[in-house]
C-alpha cells in the first residue's frame, strides 16, 4: 500500500521556480517533484536557500517566476495540512500558553469542535513522549522537549506535509537522535509527505528516501541521490550499511567541492 | 531566603515608624508651627473623624471612582489605539510623529482648554484623567504591539489563524507585558489628575477636601487627605502589582 502510494502522482510539485528577493538572485530555476508519502531531504552550505525553498512550499513565499503546487492547485497562501516546524522552537512557541494550550492554538485555528479536545490535545502530546506536562510552560521545558511541543502543535493539524527546517539543529547528539527515530515513525504512521532541511548529511541520508543537495549564489539544485536503503531505519545498523556509507562519501565529496 | 525577605520587610516597615516618630517629634516640640504642621496623631484622628462622620469616607470614594474610571478609560482607548497604531508600520510612521508631540503635553495643562469645552463638569474632570493616562499606555500598547516575534506571525499564518484570532491570542498576549507596565504608569498619572481636577473643578473629592481644608487653615484635615491619597496610591499599585504577577505567571514559572 505505501509502496503504491509511493510510485503515486506528485503532492508537491517545484516547476522552473525563480526566486528575487531585494534585488538578490535566491533561488534559480528549480525544479522538484515530491511524491505522495515521500521523505525528502535537503542539504547543502548555508546561504544555498535551503530555507528559501521550504517556505515556497509553504506558501510563506511566493516565486518570482515559475510555479509551486500542491496536489496540482497553486500555493498562494499557507494551508493548514500542511505543517511547519520551525528551527528556534523558542520563538515559535507562545511562551504565555502552557504546552497544552500550544497545541490547542492548532485545533483553535481549525475551529475544531471543543468537545473531545482536550483528549486529543493528551494523545498527541503522549506521542511526542510530552505525556503528563501539559500544564508545563514552554520555558520549564528543555530544548528537545520545545521541540516537541512544537511537532506535536503541527500534528494537530493533522498535516499530509510536514515541512521541517533543520528541527534538530540546535539539540545535542543524543536527543537527536531520539527525535530521527520518532520523527521517521510518525511520518510513516501517518502516511505524511515529509520535507527536511538539514546541514547535516548522515541525518539526510537516515530519514530521507531521497537527497537532494543545493548550491549557493544563486540556491540551484545541484545532486540528487535516491536512498536505497531498507525504509525500517536503525541507528546502528542503517548507519554501517555500505549503501549508507557510500552515500555519505557522495554528498561528502559534493560538499567539499562545494565549499572549495 | 525567606528570612532575607523577612528581614528586609522588617527594616523597612521599621523605617516607616521611625519617620511617624519623627514627624511627631518635630509637632511636639513645636519646631513647624501646628497650624501648618499637625502631628500624626491630631491628622490621625481628624481622618478617623472625617470618616467615621461619613464626609471623608464619601469623598474618599468619588476621588478613587474618579480615579478608576478615568483610568480604565485612557486603557481601553490606548490598548485599541495602541493595537492599531502597533500592528502597522505605515500608521506608525504617519501617526507616530505627532504623537511624539502630544506626549510630553502636561495634562494639567490641557485643563483650561478642557474647561473651555466640558464646562467645570465631571466629564471635564474625566476627560482631563483620560487624557493624561492615555499616554503612557498607549506609548506602552504601541511598543508591545512592533516587538511582537515575527515568527508567531508566521506560526500563526502556517496554522492558519484569522486576523481577529492573530491580535487576540498572538499579539495582544505577547504585549501584555509593555501594557501592564503601561497601567502601572498611567494608574500614578490617573490619581494625580483626578487630584488636580477635583482642585481645579471643585468636584466632591479628596482634592477639593485638601484645597478647602488649606485655605481653611485645618492642617490636620488637609493632612489626613494628604494620607488618604497615600493609602490609596499605595494599594492600587499593590492590587495592580498582584494582578500583574498573576497574569505573568508564565514569565516566573521557571
Amino acid at each position: 500500500m505505501l509502496e503504491k502510494q509511493h510510485a503515486g502522482s506528485p503532492v508537491l510539485h517545484i516547476d522552473r521556480v525563480n526566486l528575487t528577493l531585494g534585488g538578490h538572485e535566491i533561488l534559480r530555476d528549480i525544479n522538484l517533484s515530491i511524491r505522495e508519502g515521500e521523505f525528502v531531504c535537503v542539504v547543502g552550505p548555508s546561504g544555498c536557500g535551503k530555507t528559501t525553498m521550504l517556505r515556497l512550499l509553504a506558501g510563506l513565499y511566493q516565486p518570482t517566476s515559475g510555479d509551486v503546487t500542491y496536489r496540482s492547485t497553486r500555493m498562494t497562501h499557507p494551508r493548514q495540512d500542511i505543517a511547519i516546524v520551525f528551527q528556534d522552537y523558542g520563538k515559535a512557541l507562545l511562551p504565555w500558553r502552557t504546552a497544552h494550550g500550544n497545541v490547542s492554538l492548532a485545533f483553535e485555528a481549525l475551529n475544531a469542535p471543543r468537545e473531545g479536545r482536550d483528549d486529543k490535545i493528551e494523545q498527541l502530546l503522549a506521542k511526542v513522549g510530552l505525556g503528563g506536562q501539559g500544564k508545563k510552560y514552554p520555558n520549564q521545558l528543555s530544548g528537545g522537549m520545545q521541540q516537541r511541543l512544537q511537532i506535536a502543535r503541527c500534528l494537530a493539524q493533522t498535516p499530509s506535509v510536514l515541512l521541517m527546517d533543520e528541527p534538530f539543529g540546535a539539540l545535542d547528539a543524543m536527543t537527536r537522535q531520539g527525535l530521527q527515530d520518532e520523527i521517521l515513525s510518525i511520518v510513516r504512521g501517518t502516511g505524511a509527505t515529509a520535507f527536511f532541511v538539514t546541514h547535516d548529511l548522515e541525518e539526510a541520508i537516515y530519514l530521507g528516501d531521497r537527497v537532494i543537495g543545493l548550491l549557493p549564489h544563486p540556491g540551484r539544485v545541484a545532486i540528487e541521490v535516491e536512498v536505497n536503503l531498507p525504509r525500517d531505519r536503525n541507528q546502528l545498523t542503517t548507519r554501517e550499511d555500505p549503501e549508507f556509507l557510500r552515500l555519505r562519501r557522495q554528498l561528502f565529496d559534493f560538499i567539499k567541492e562545494a565549499e572549495s | 531566603m525567606k528570612i532575607d525577605r523577612l528581614l528586609w520587610t522588617g527594616a523597612s516597615l521599621l523605617f516607616f515608624a521611625a519617620l511617624i516618630w519623627f514627624w511627631q517629634f518635630v509637632s511636639d516640640n513645636r519646631w513647624v508651627s501646628p497650624v501648618f504642621l499637625p502631628g500624626p496623631d491630631r491628622a490621625w484622628n481628624a481622618m478617623m473623624r472625617g470618616l467615621q462622620t461619613g464626609d471623608l469616607g464619601l469623598r474618599w470614594i468619588a476621588t478613587i471612582e474618579r480615579m478608576i474610571y478615568g483610568w480604565l478609560l485612557a486603557s481601553l482607548a490606548g490598548i485599541f489605539l495602541g493595537a492599531v497604531i502597533g500592528s502597522s508600520e505605515m500608521a506608525r510612521a504617519y501617526i507616530g510623529p505627532s504623537l511624539e508631540l502630544m506626549r510630553p503635553l502636561p495634562a494639567s495643562a490641557v485643563v483650561p482648554l478642557a474647561i473651555a469645552l466640558l464646562g467645570l463638569s465631571e466629564s471635564m474632570v474625566l476627560g482631563v484623567i483620560a487624557f493624561g493616562a492615555l499616554w503612557p499606555m498607549l506609548l506602552a500598547t504601541v511598543h508591545g504591539f512592533s516587538a511582537v516575534e515575527p515568527r508567531l506571525y508566521e506560526v500563526s499564518r502556517a496554522l492558519g489563524l484569522s486576523r481577529s484570532a492573530v491580535i487576540f491570542k498572538i499579539s495582544l498576549p505577547s504585549s501584555m507585558p509593555d501594557i501592564l507596565a503601561g497601567m502601572r504608569l498611567s494608574l500614578t498619572v490617573a490619581l494625580i489628575l483626578a487630584v488636580v481636577g477635583e482642585m481645579l473643578a471643585s468636584r466632591e473629592g479628596l482634592g477639593s477636601h485638601i484645597m478647602l481644608a488649606a485655605r481653611a487653615f485645618r492642617s490636620a484635615d488637609l493632612f489626613a487627605g494628604v494620607i488618604l491619597l497615600g493609602v490609596t496610591g499605595l494599594v492600587s499599585a499593590l492590587l495592580l502589582g498582584w494582578f500583574e504577577s498573576w497574569m505573568l505567571r508564565w514569565r516566573e514559572s521557571r
